[in-house]
C-alpha cells in the first residue's frame, strides 16, 4: 500500500473512532432529549415522593426491566418483560402509583435510559436528594471501546460550577464535586452530565 | 497405629462439624441493651486533635444508630467497603458493646484493642476521616468512615498490593478492595463467631452438587456470608464483555424454595433486599460461602 493510501486510511479509521467519542456527545444529547428527560424526571421525583422505587434496564435490547420497591423493612427486586401484566399487580401490591411508573419504563425503553434512582447526599449534614439517570445512546458504542454511558443528574436547586462548567461542592469551596468518581460538568444551573462506563 | 489416629481425627472432625452444622443460633457475646446502656452513660464526646475531621456529637449519633439497628451499617455509594461493611454487620448483632468500647477507645486515643489486636491507623486516615462527601448517608457517618478507613488500613490482601498506603480519595480504590481470603482472615479476627467453613475463591465458583440445599443447611447453623457476582446480581447486561469475578459480600438472612424459585432474603448496603432467582443463577453468582457457628466466648 502507498503513502497517501495509508494516510487516507488512517484519518478514515481515526474518524470512525473519534466521531463516537464521548467529547461530541456533551450537552447536545440533553437538548435533543430535553422534553422526554424532564417529563421523566418530573414523573420519577413525583412518584418517588409517594413511594421510593427505582427502575433499571437489564438487558441489552431493552427488553427485561428489574424494579426495585423499598419499603419500611426491605427492598424487593422484581424482573419483568416489558409488556407484562405482573408489573402492574406488583406495583399495585406494595402501593406504588401503576400509570406513571408504566409511563416512565416506556420513555426509559425508548431513549435507552437503563437506570433512574434516587441519590441522596449531604450538604452542611442536611439531607438533599438529586435524581440519577444513566443513559445509553447509540453514539457512544464505539467500536473496540467498553459500553458508555451518559449519566445525568438533575439537582433540586441550581449549583456551582468552575470556570470550566465542571460541579463544585461550595461557591466557597472550589474543590470539584465527585458523584461515584466521576467529575460532573453543567448542562443549565440544575441539570449535569458526565460519561461513565458504569451505569450505576 | 498411624492410619487408626488419622481415622479417628477424621470422624471427630466429621462429627464435629456435622454437630455445627445443625447448631442453633449463635449466642451473643455481648448484649445490645448493655451497649446502649454503655454509650448513654458515656458523657460528652469532645472534639478531638486526632480526628480534626469528626464532629463529636454525629460520631455518638452514628454509634447510637449502629448498635440499636445494625441493618442500618452503609458502605457509602461507590467505596470498596462492603467486606467492612458485612462483617461489621454480624460484629454489631454479636458484640455490640465490644464494638462500642473499641470505637471510643480509637475516637480517644487514635488506636485501640480488639481481641487482642492493636488497631492503629495512618496519619492520612486521621485526617480525612469525617470529611467524606457525596457517599450517601456515610456522610454524616464519621464513626464508620473512621472504622472502615482503620480496617482497610489494618487488613492487606493481594489485591491491595500496589496501593499500600492511603491517600484522600482511596476509599474508592483497589487500597480498600477485599479478596475473599481476606475477608475470612478479617472474620476470624475480628467475630466471636467460629468461622465453621469457608468454600471458594476469587476466580473460580466452588463447586457444590445442590448448592441451595448446602447454604439452606449452613444458615440453619449460624450466619452466612456469601462472596458474589454484583454484576450478574443487578445484570449489567449492556455490555458485551462483562468480567465473571466475585466483587461484593452479602450476608444472607433468609432462604426457602418454591417450585424451583428460589427466595433469597439477604443483608447488604445498609438495608436488608429480597430477591428470587432460580438454581442456576444462584449458582452463576456465588464464587465464595463463609459460614459462622455458635459463638465461643473468649
Amino acid at each position: 500500500m502507498n503513502k497517501p493510501y495509508q494516510i487516507i486510511l488512517t484519518l478514515l479509521m481515526s474518524a470512525a473512532i473519534f466521531s463516537c467519542s464521548p467529547k461530541n456527545i456533551s450537552t447536545k444529547y440533553y437538548f435533543d432529549n430535553e422534553q422526554v428527560l424532564d417529563q421523566m424526571e418530573e414523573s420519577f421525583k413525583n412518584t418517588y415522593a409517594e413511594h421510593p422505587f427505582s427502575v433499571a434496564f437489564t438487558s441489552r435490547d431493552f427488553a427485561t426491566v428489574s424494579v426495585t420497591i423499598k419499603t419500611d423493612t426491605l427492598n424487593y427486586i422484581y424482573d419483568f418483560n416489558v409488556g407484562e401484566t405482573r408489573i402492574a399487580d406488583t406495583l399495585a401490591a406494595y402501593g406504588v402509583p401503576i400509570a406513571p411508573v408504566i409511563e416512565l419504563i416506556k420513555n426509559m425503553q425508548s431513549i435507552k435510559c437503563a437506570w433512574i434512582s434516587n441519590y441522596d447526599y449531604y450538604t452542611r449534614e442536611k439531607k438533599n436528594s438529586l435524581i440519577f439517570m444513566s443513559v445509553k445512546p447509540v453514539a457512544l458504542k464505539a467500536p473496540f471501546k467498553y459500553a458508555r454511558y451518559y449519566i445525568l443528574t438533575y439537582f433540586p436547586q441550581p449549583q456551582y460550577f468552575d470556570s470550566e462548567g465542571r460541579l463544585l461542592e461550595r461557591r466557597k469551596l472550589r474543590r470539584l464535586r465527585k458523584i461515584n468518581g466521576e467529575i460532573f460538568k453543567r448542562i443549565n444551573d440544575k441539570v449535569c452530565y458526565s460519561v461513565s462506563v458504569n451505569f450505576r | 497405629m498411624l492410619l487408626i489416629k488419622r481415622l479417628l481425627v477424621f470422624i471427630w472432625s466429621f462429627l464435629f462439624l456435622g454437630n455445627f452444622c445443625w447448631a442453633s443460633d449463635p449466642v451473643s457475646t455481648s448484649s445490645k441493651a448493655a451497649a446502649i446502656s454503655f454509650v448513654s452513660n458515656y458523657g460528652k464526646l469532645e472534639a478531638s486533635k486526632i480526628w480534626p475531621g469528626i464532629k463529636p456529637a454525629w460520631f455518638m449519633k452514628n454509634l447510637n444508630e449502629n448498635i440499636t439497628n445494625p441493618a442500618s451499617v452503609y458502605p457509602g455509594e461507590g467505596s470498596y467497603f462492603c467486606s467492612y461493611s458485612a462483617i461489621t454487620y454480624l460484629m454489631l448483632q454479636d458484640d455490640p458493646l465490644g464494638y462500642a468500647k473499641f470505637a471510643l477507645e480509637l475516637y480517644n486515643t487514635g488506636k485501640a484493642v480488639y481481641r487482642n489486636i492493636l488497631y492503629e491507623p495512618s496519619e492520612s486516615i486521621k485526617k480525612e476521616a469525617g470529611r467524606f462527601k457525596y457517599k450517601g448517608v456515610m456522610d454524616i457517618h464519621p464513626l464508620d468512615q473512621m472504622w472502615y478507613l482503620t480496617l482497610a488500613d489494618h487488613y492487606k490482601g493481594y489485591l491491595n498490593l500496589f496501593n499500600r498506603k492511603y491517600d484522600a480519595g482511596d476509599e474508592n480504590s483497589f487500597w480498600a478492595s477485599s479478596n475473599y481470603g481476606k475477608f475470612n482472615r478479617m472474620a476470624k479476627k475480628l467475630l466471636y463467631y467460629n468461622l465453621a467453613s469457608s468454600k471458594g475463591s476469587d476466580l473460580f465458583r466452588p463447586h457444590i452438587k445442590n448448592l441451595y440445599s448446602c447454604l439452606a443447611e449452613k444458615l440453619n447453623a449460624g450466619k452466612l456470608v456469601l462472596f458474589i457476582n454484583n454484576r450478574i446480581v443487578h445484570k449489567k447486561d449492556h455490555v458485551n464483555i462483562r468480567l465473571a469475578v466475585p466483587t461484593h459480600f452479602i450476608v444472607v438472612e433468609k432462604l426457602y424454595k418454591i417450585n424451583d424459585v428460589i427466595t433469597m432474603v439477604y443483608w447488604e448496603n445498609g438495608a436488608k433486599t429480597q430477591m428470587q432467582l432460580s438454581p442456576a443463577f444462584l449458582k452463576r453468582i456465588v464464587y465464595g460461602i463463609t459460614a459462622f457457628t455458635n459463638t465461643s466466648n473468649e
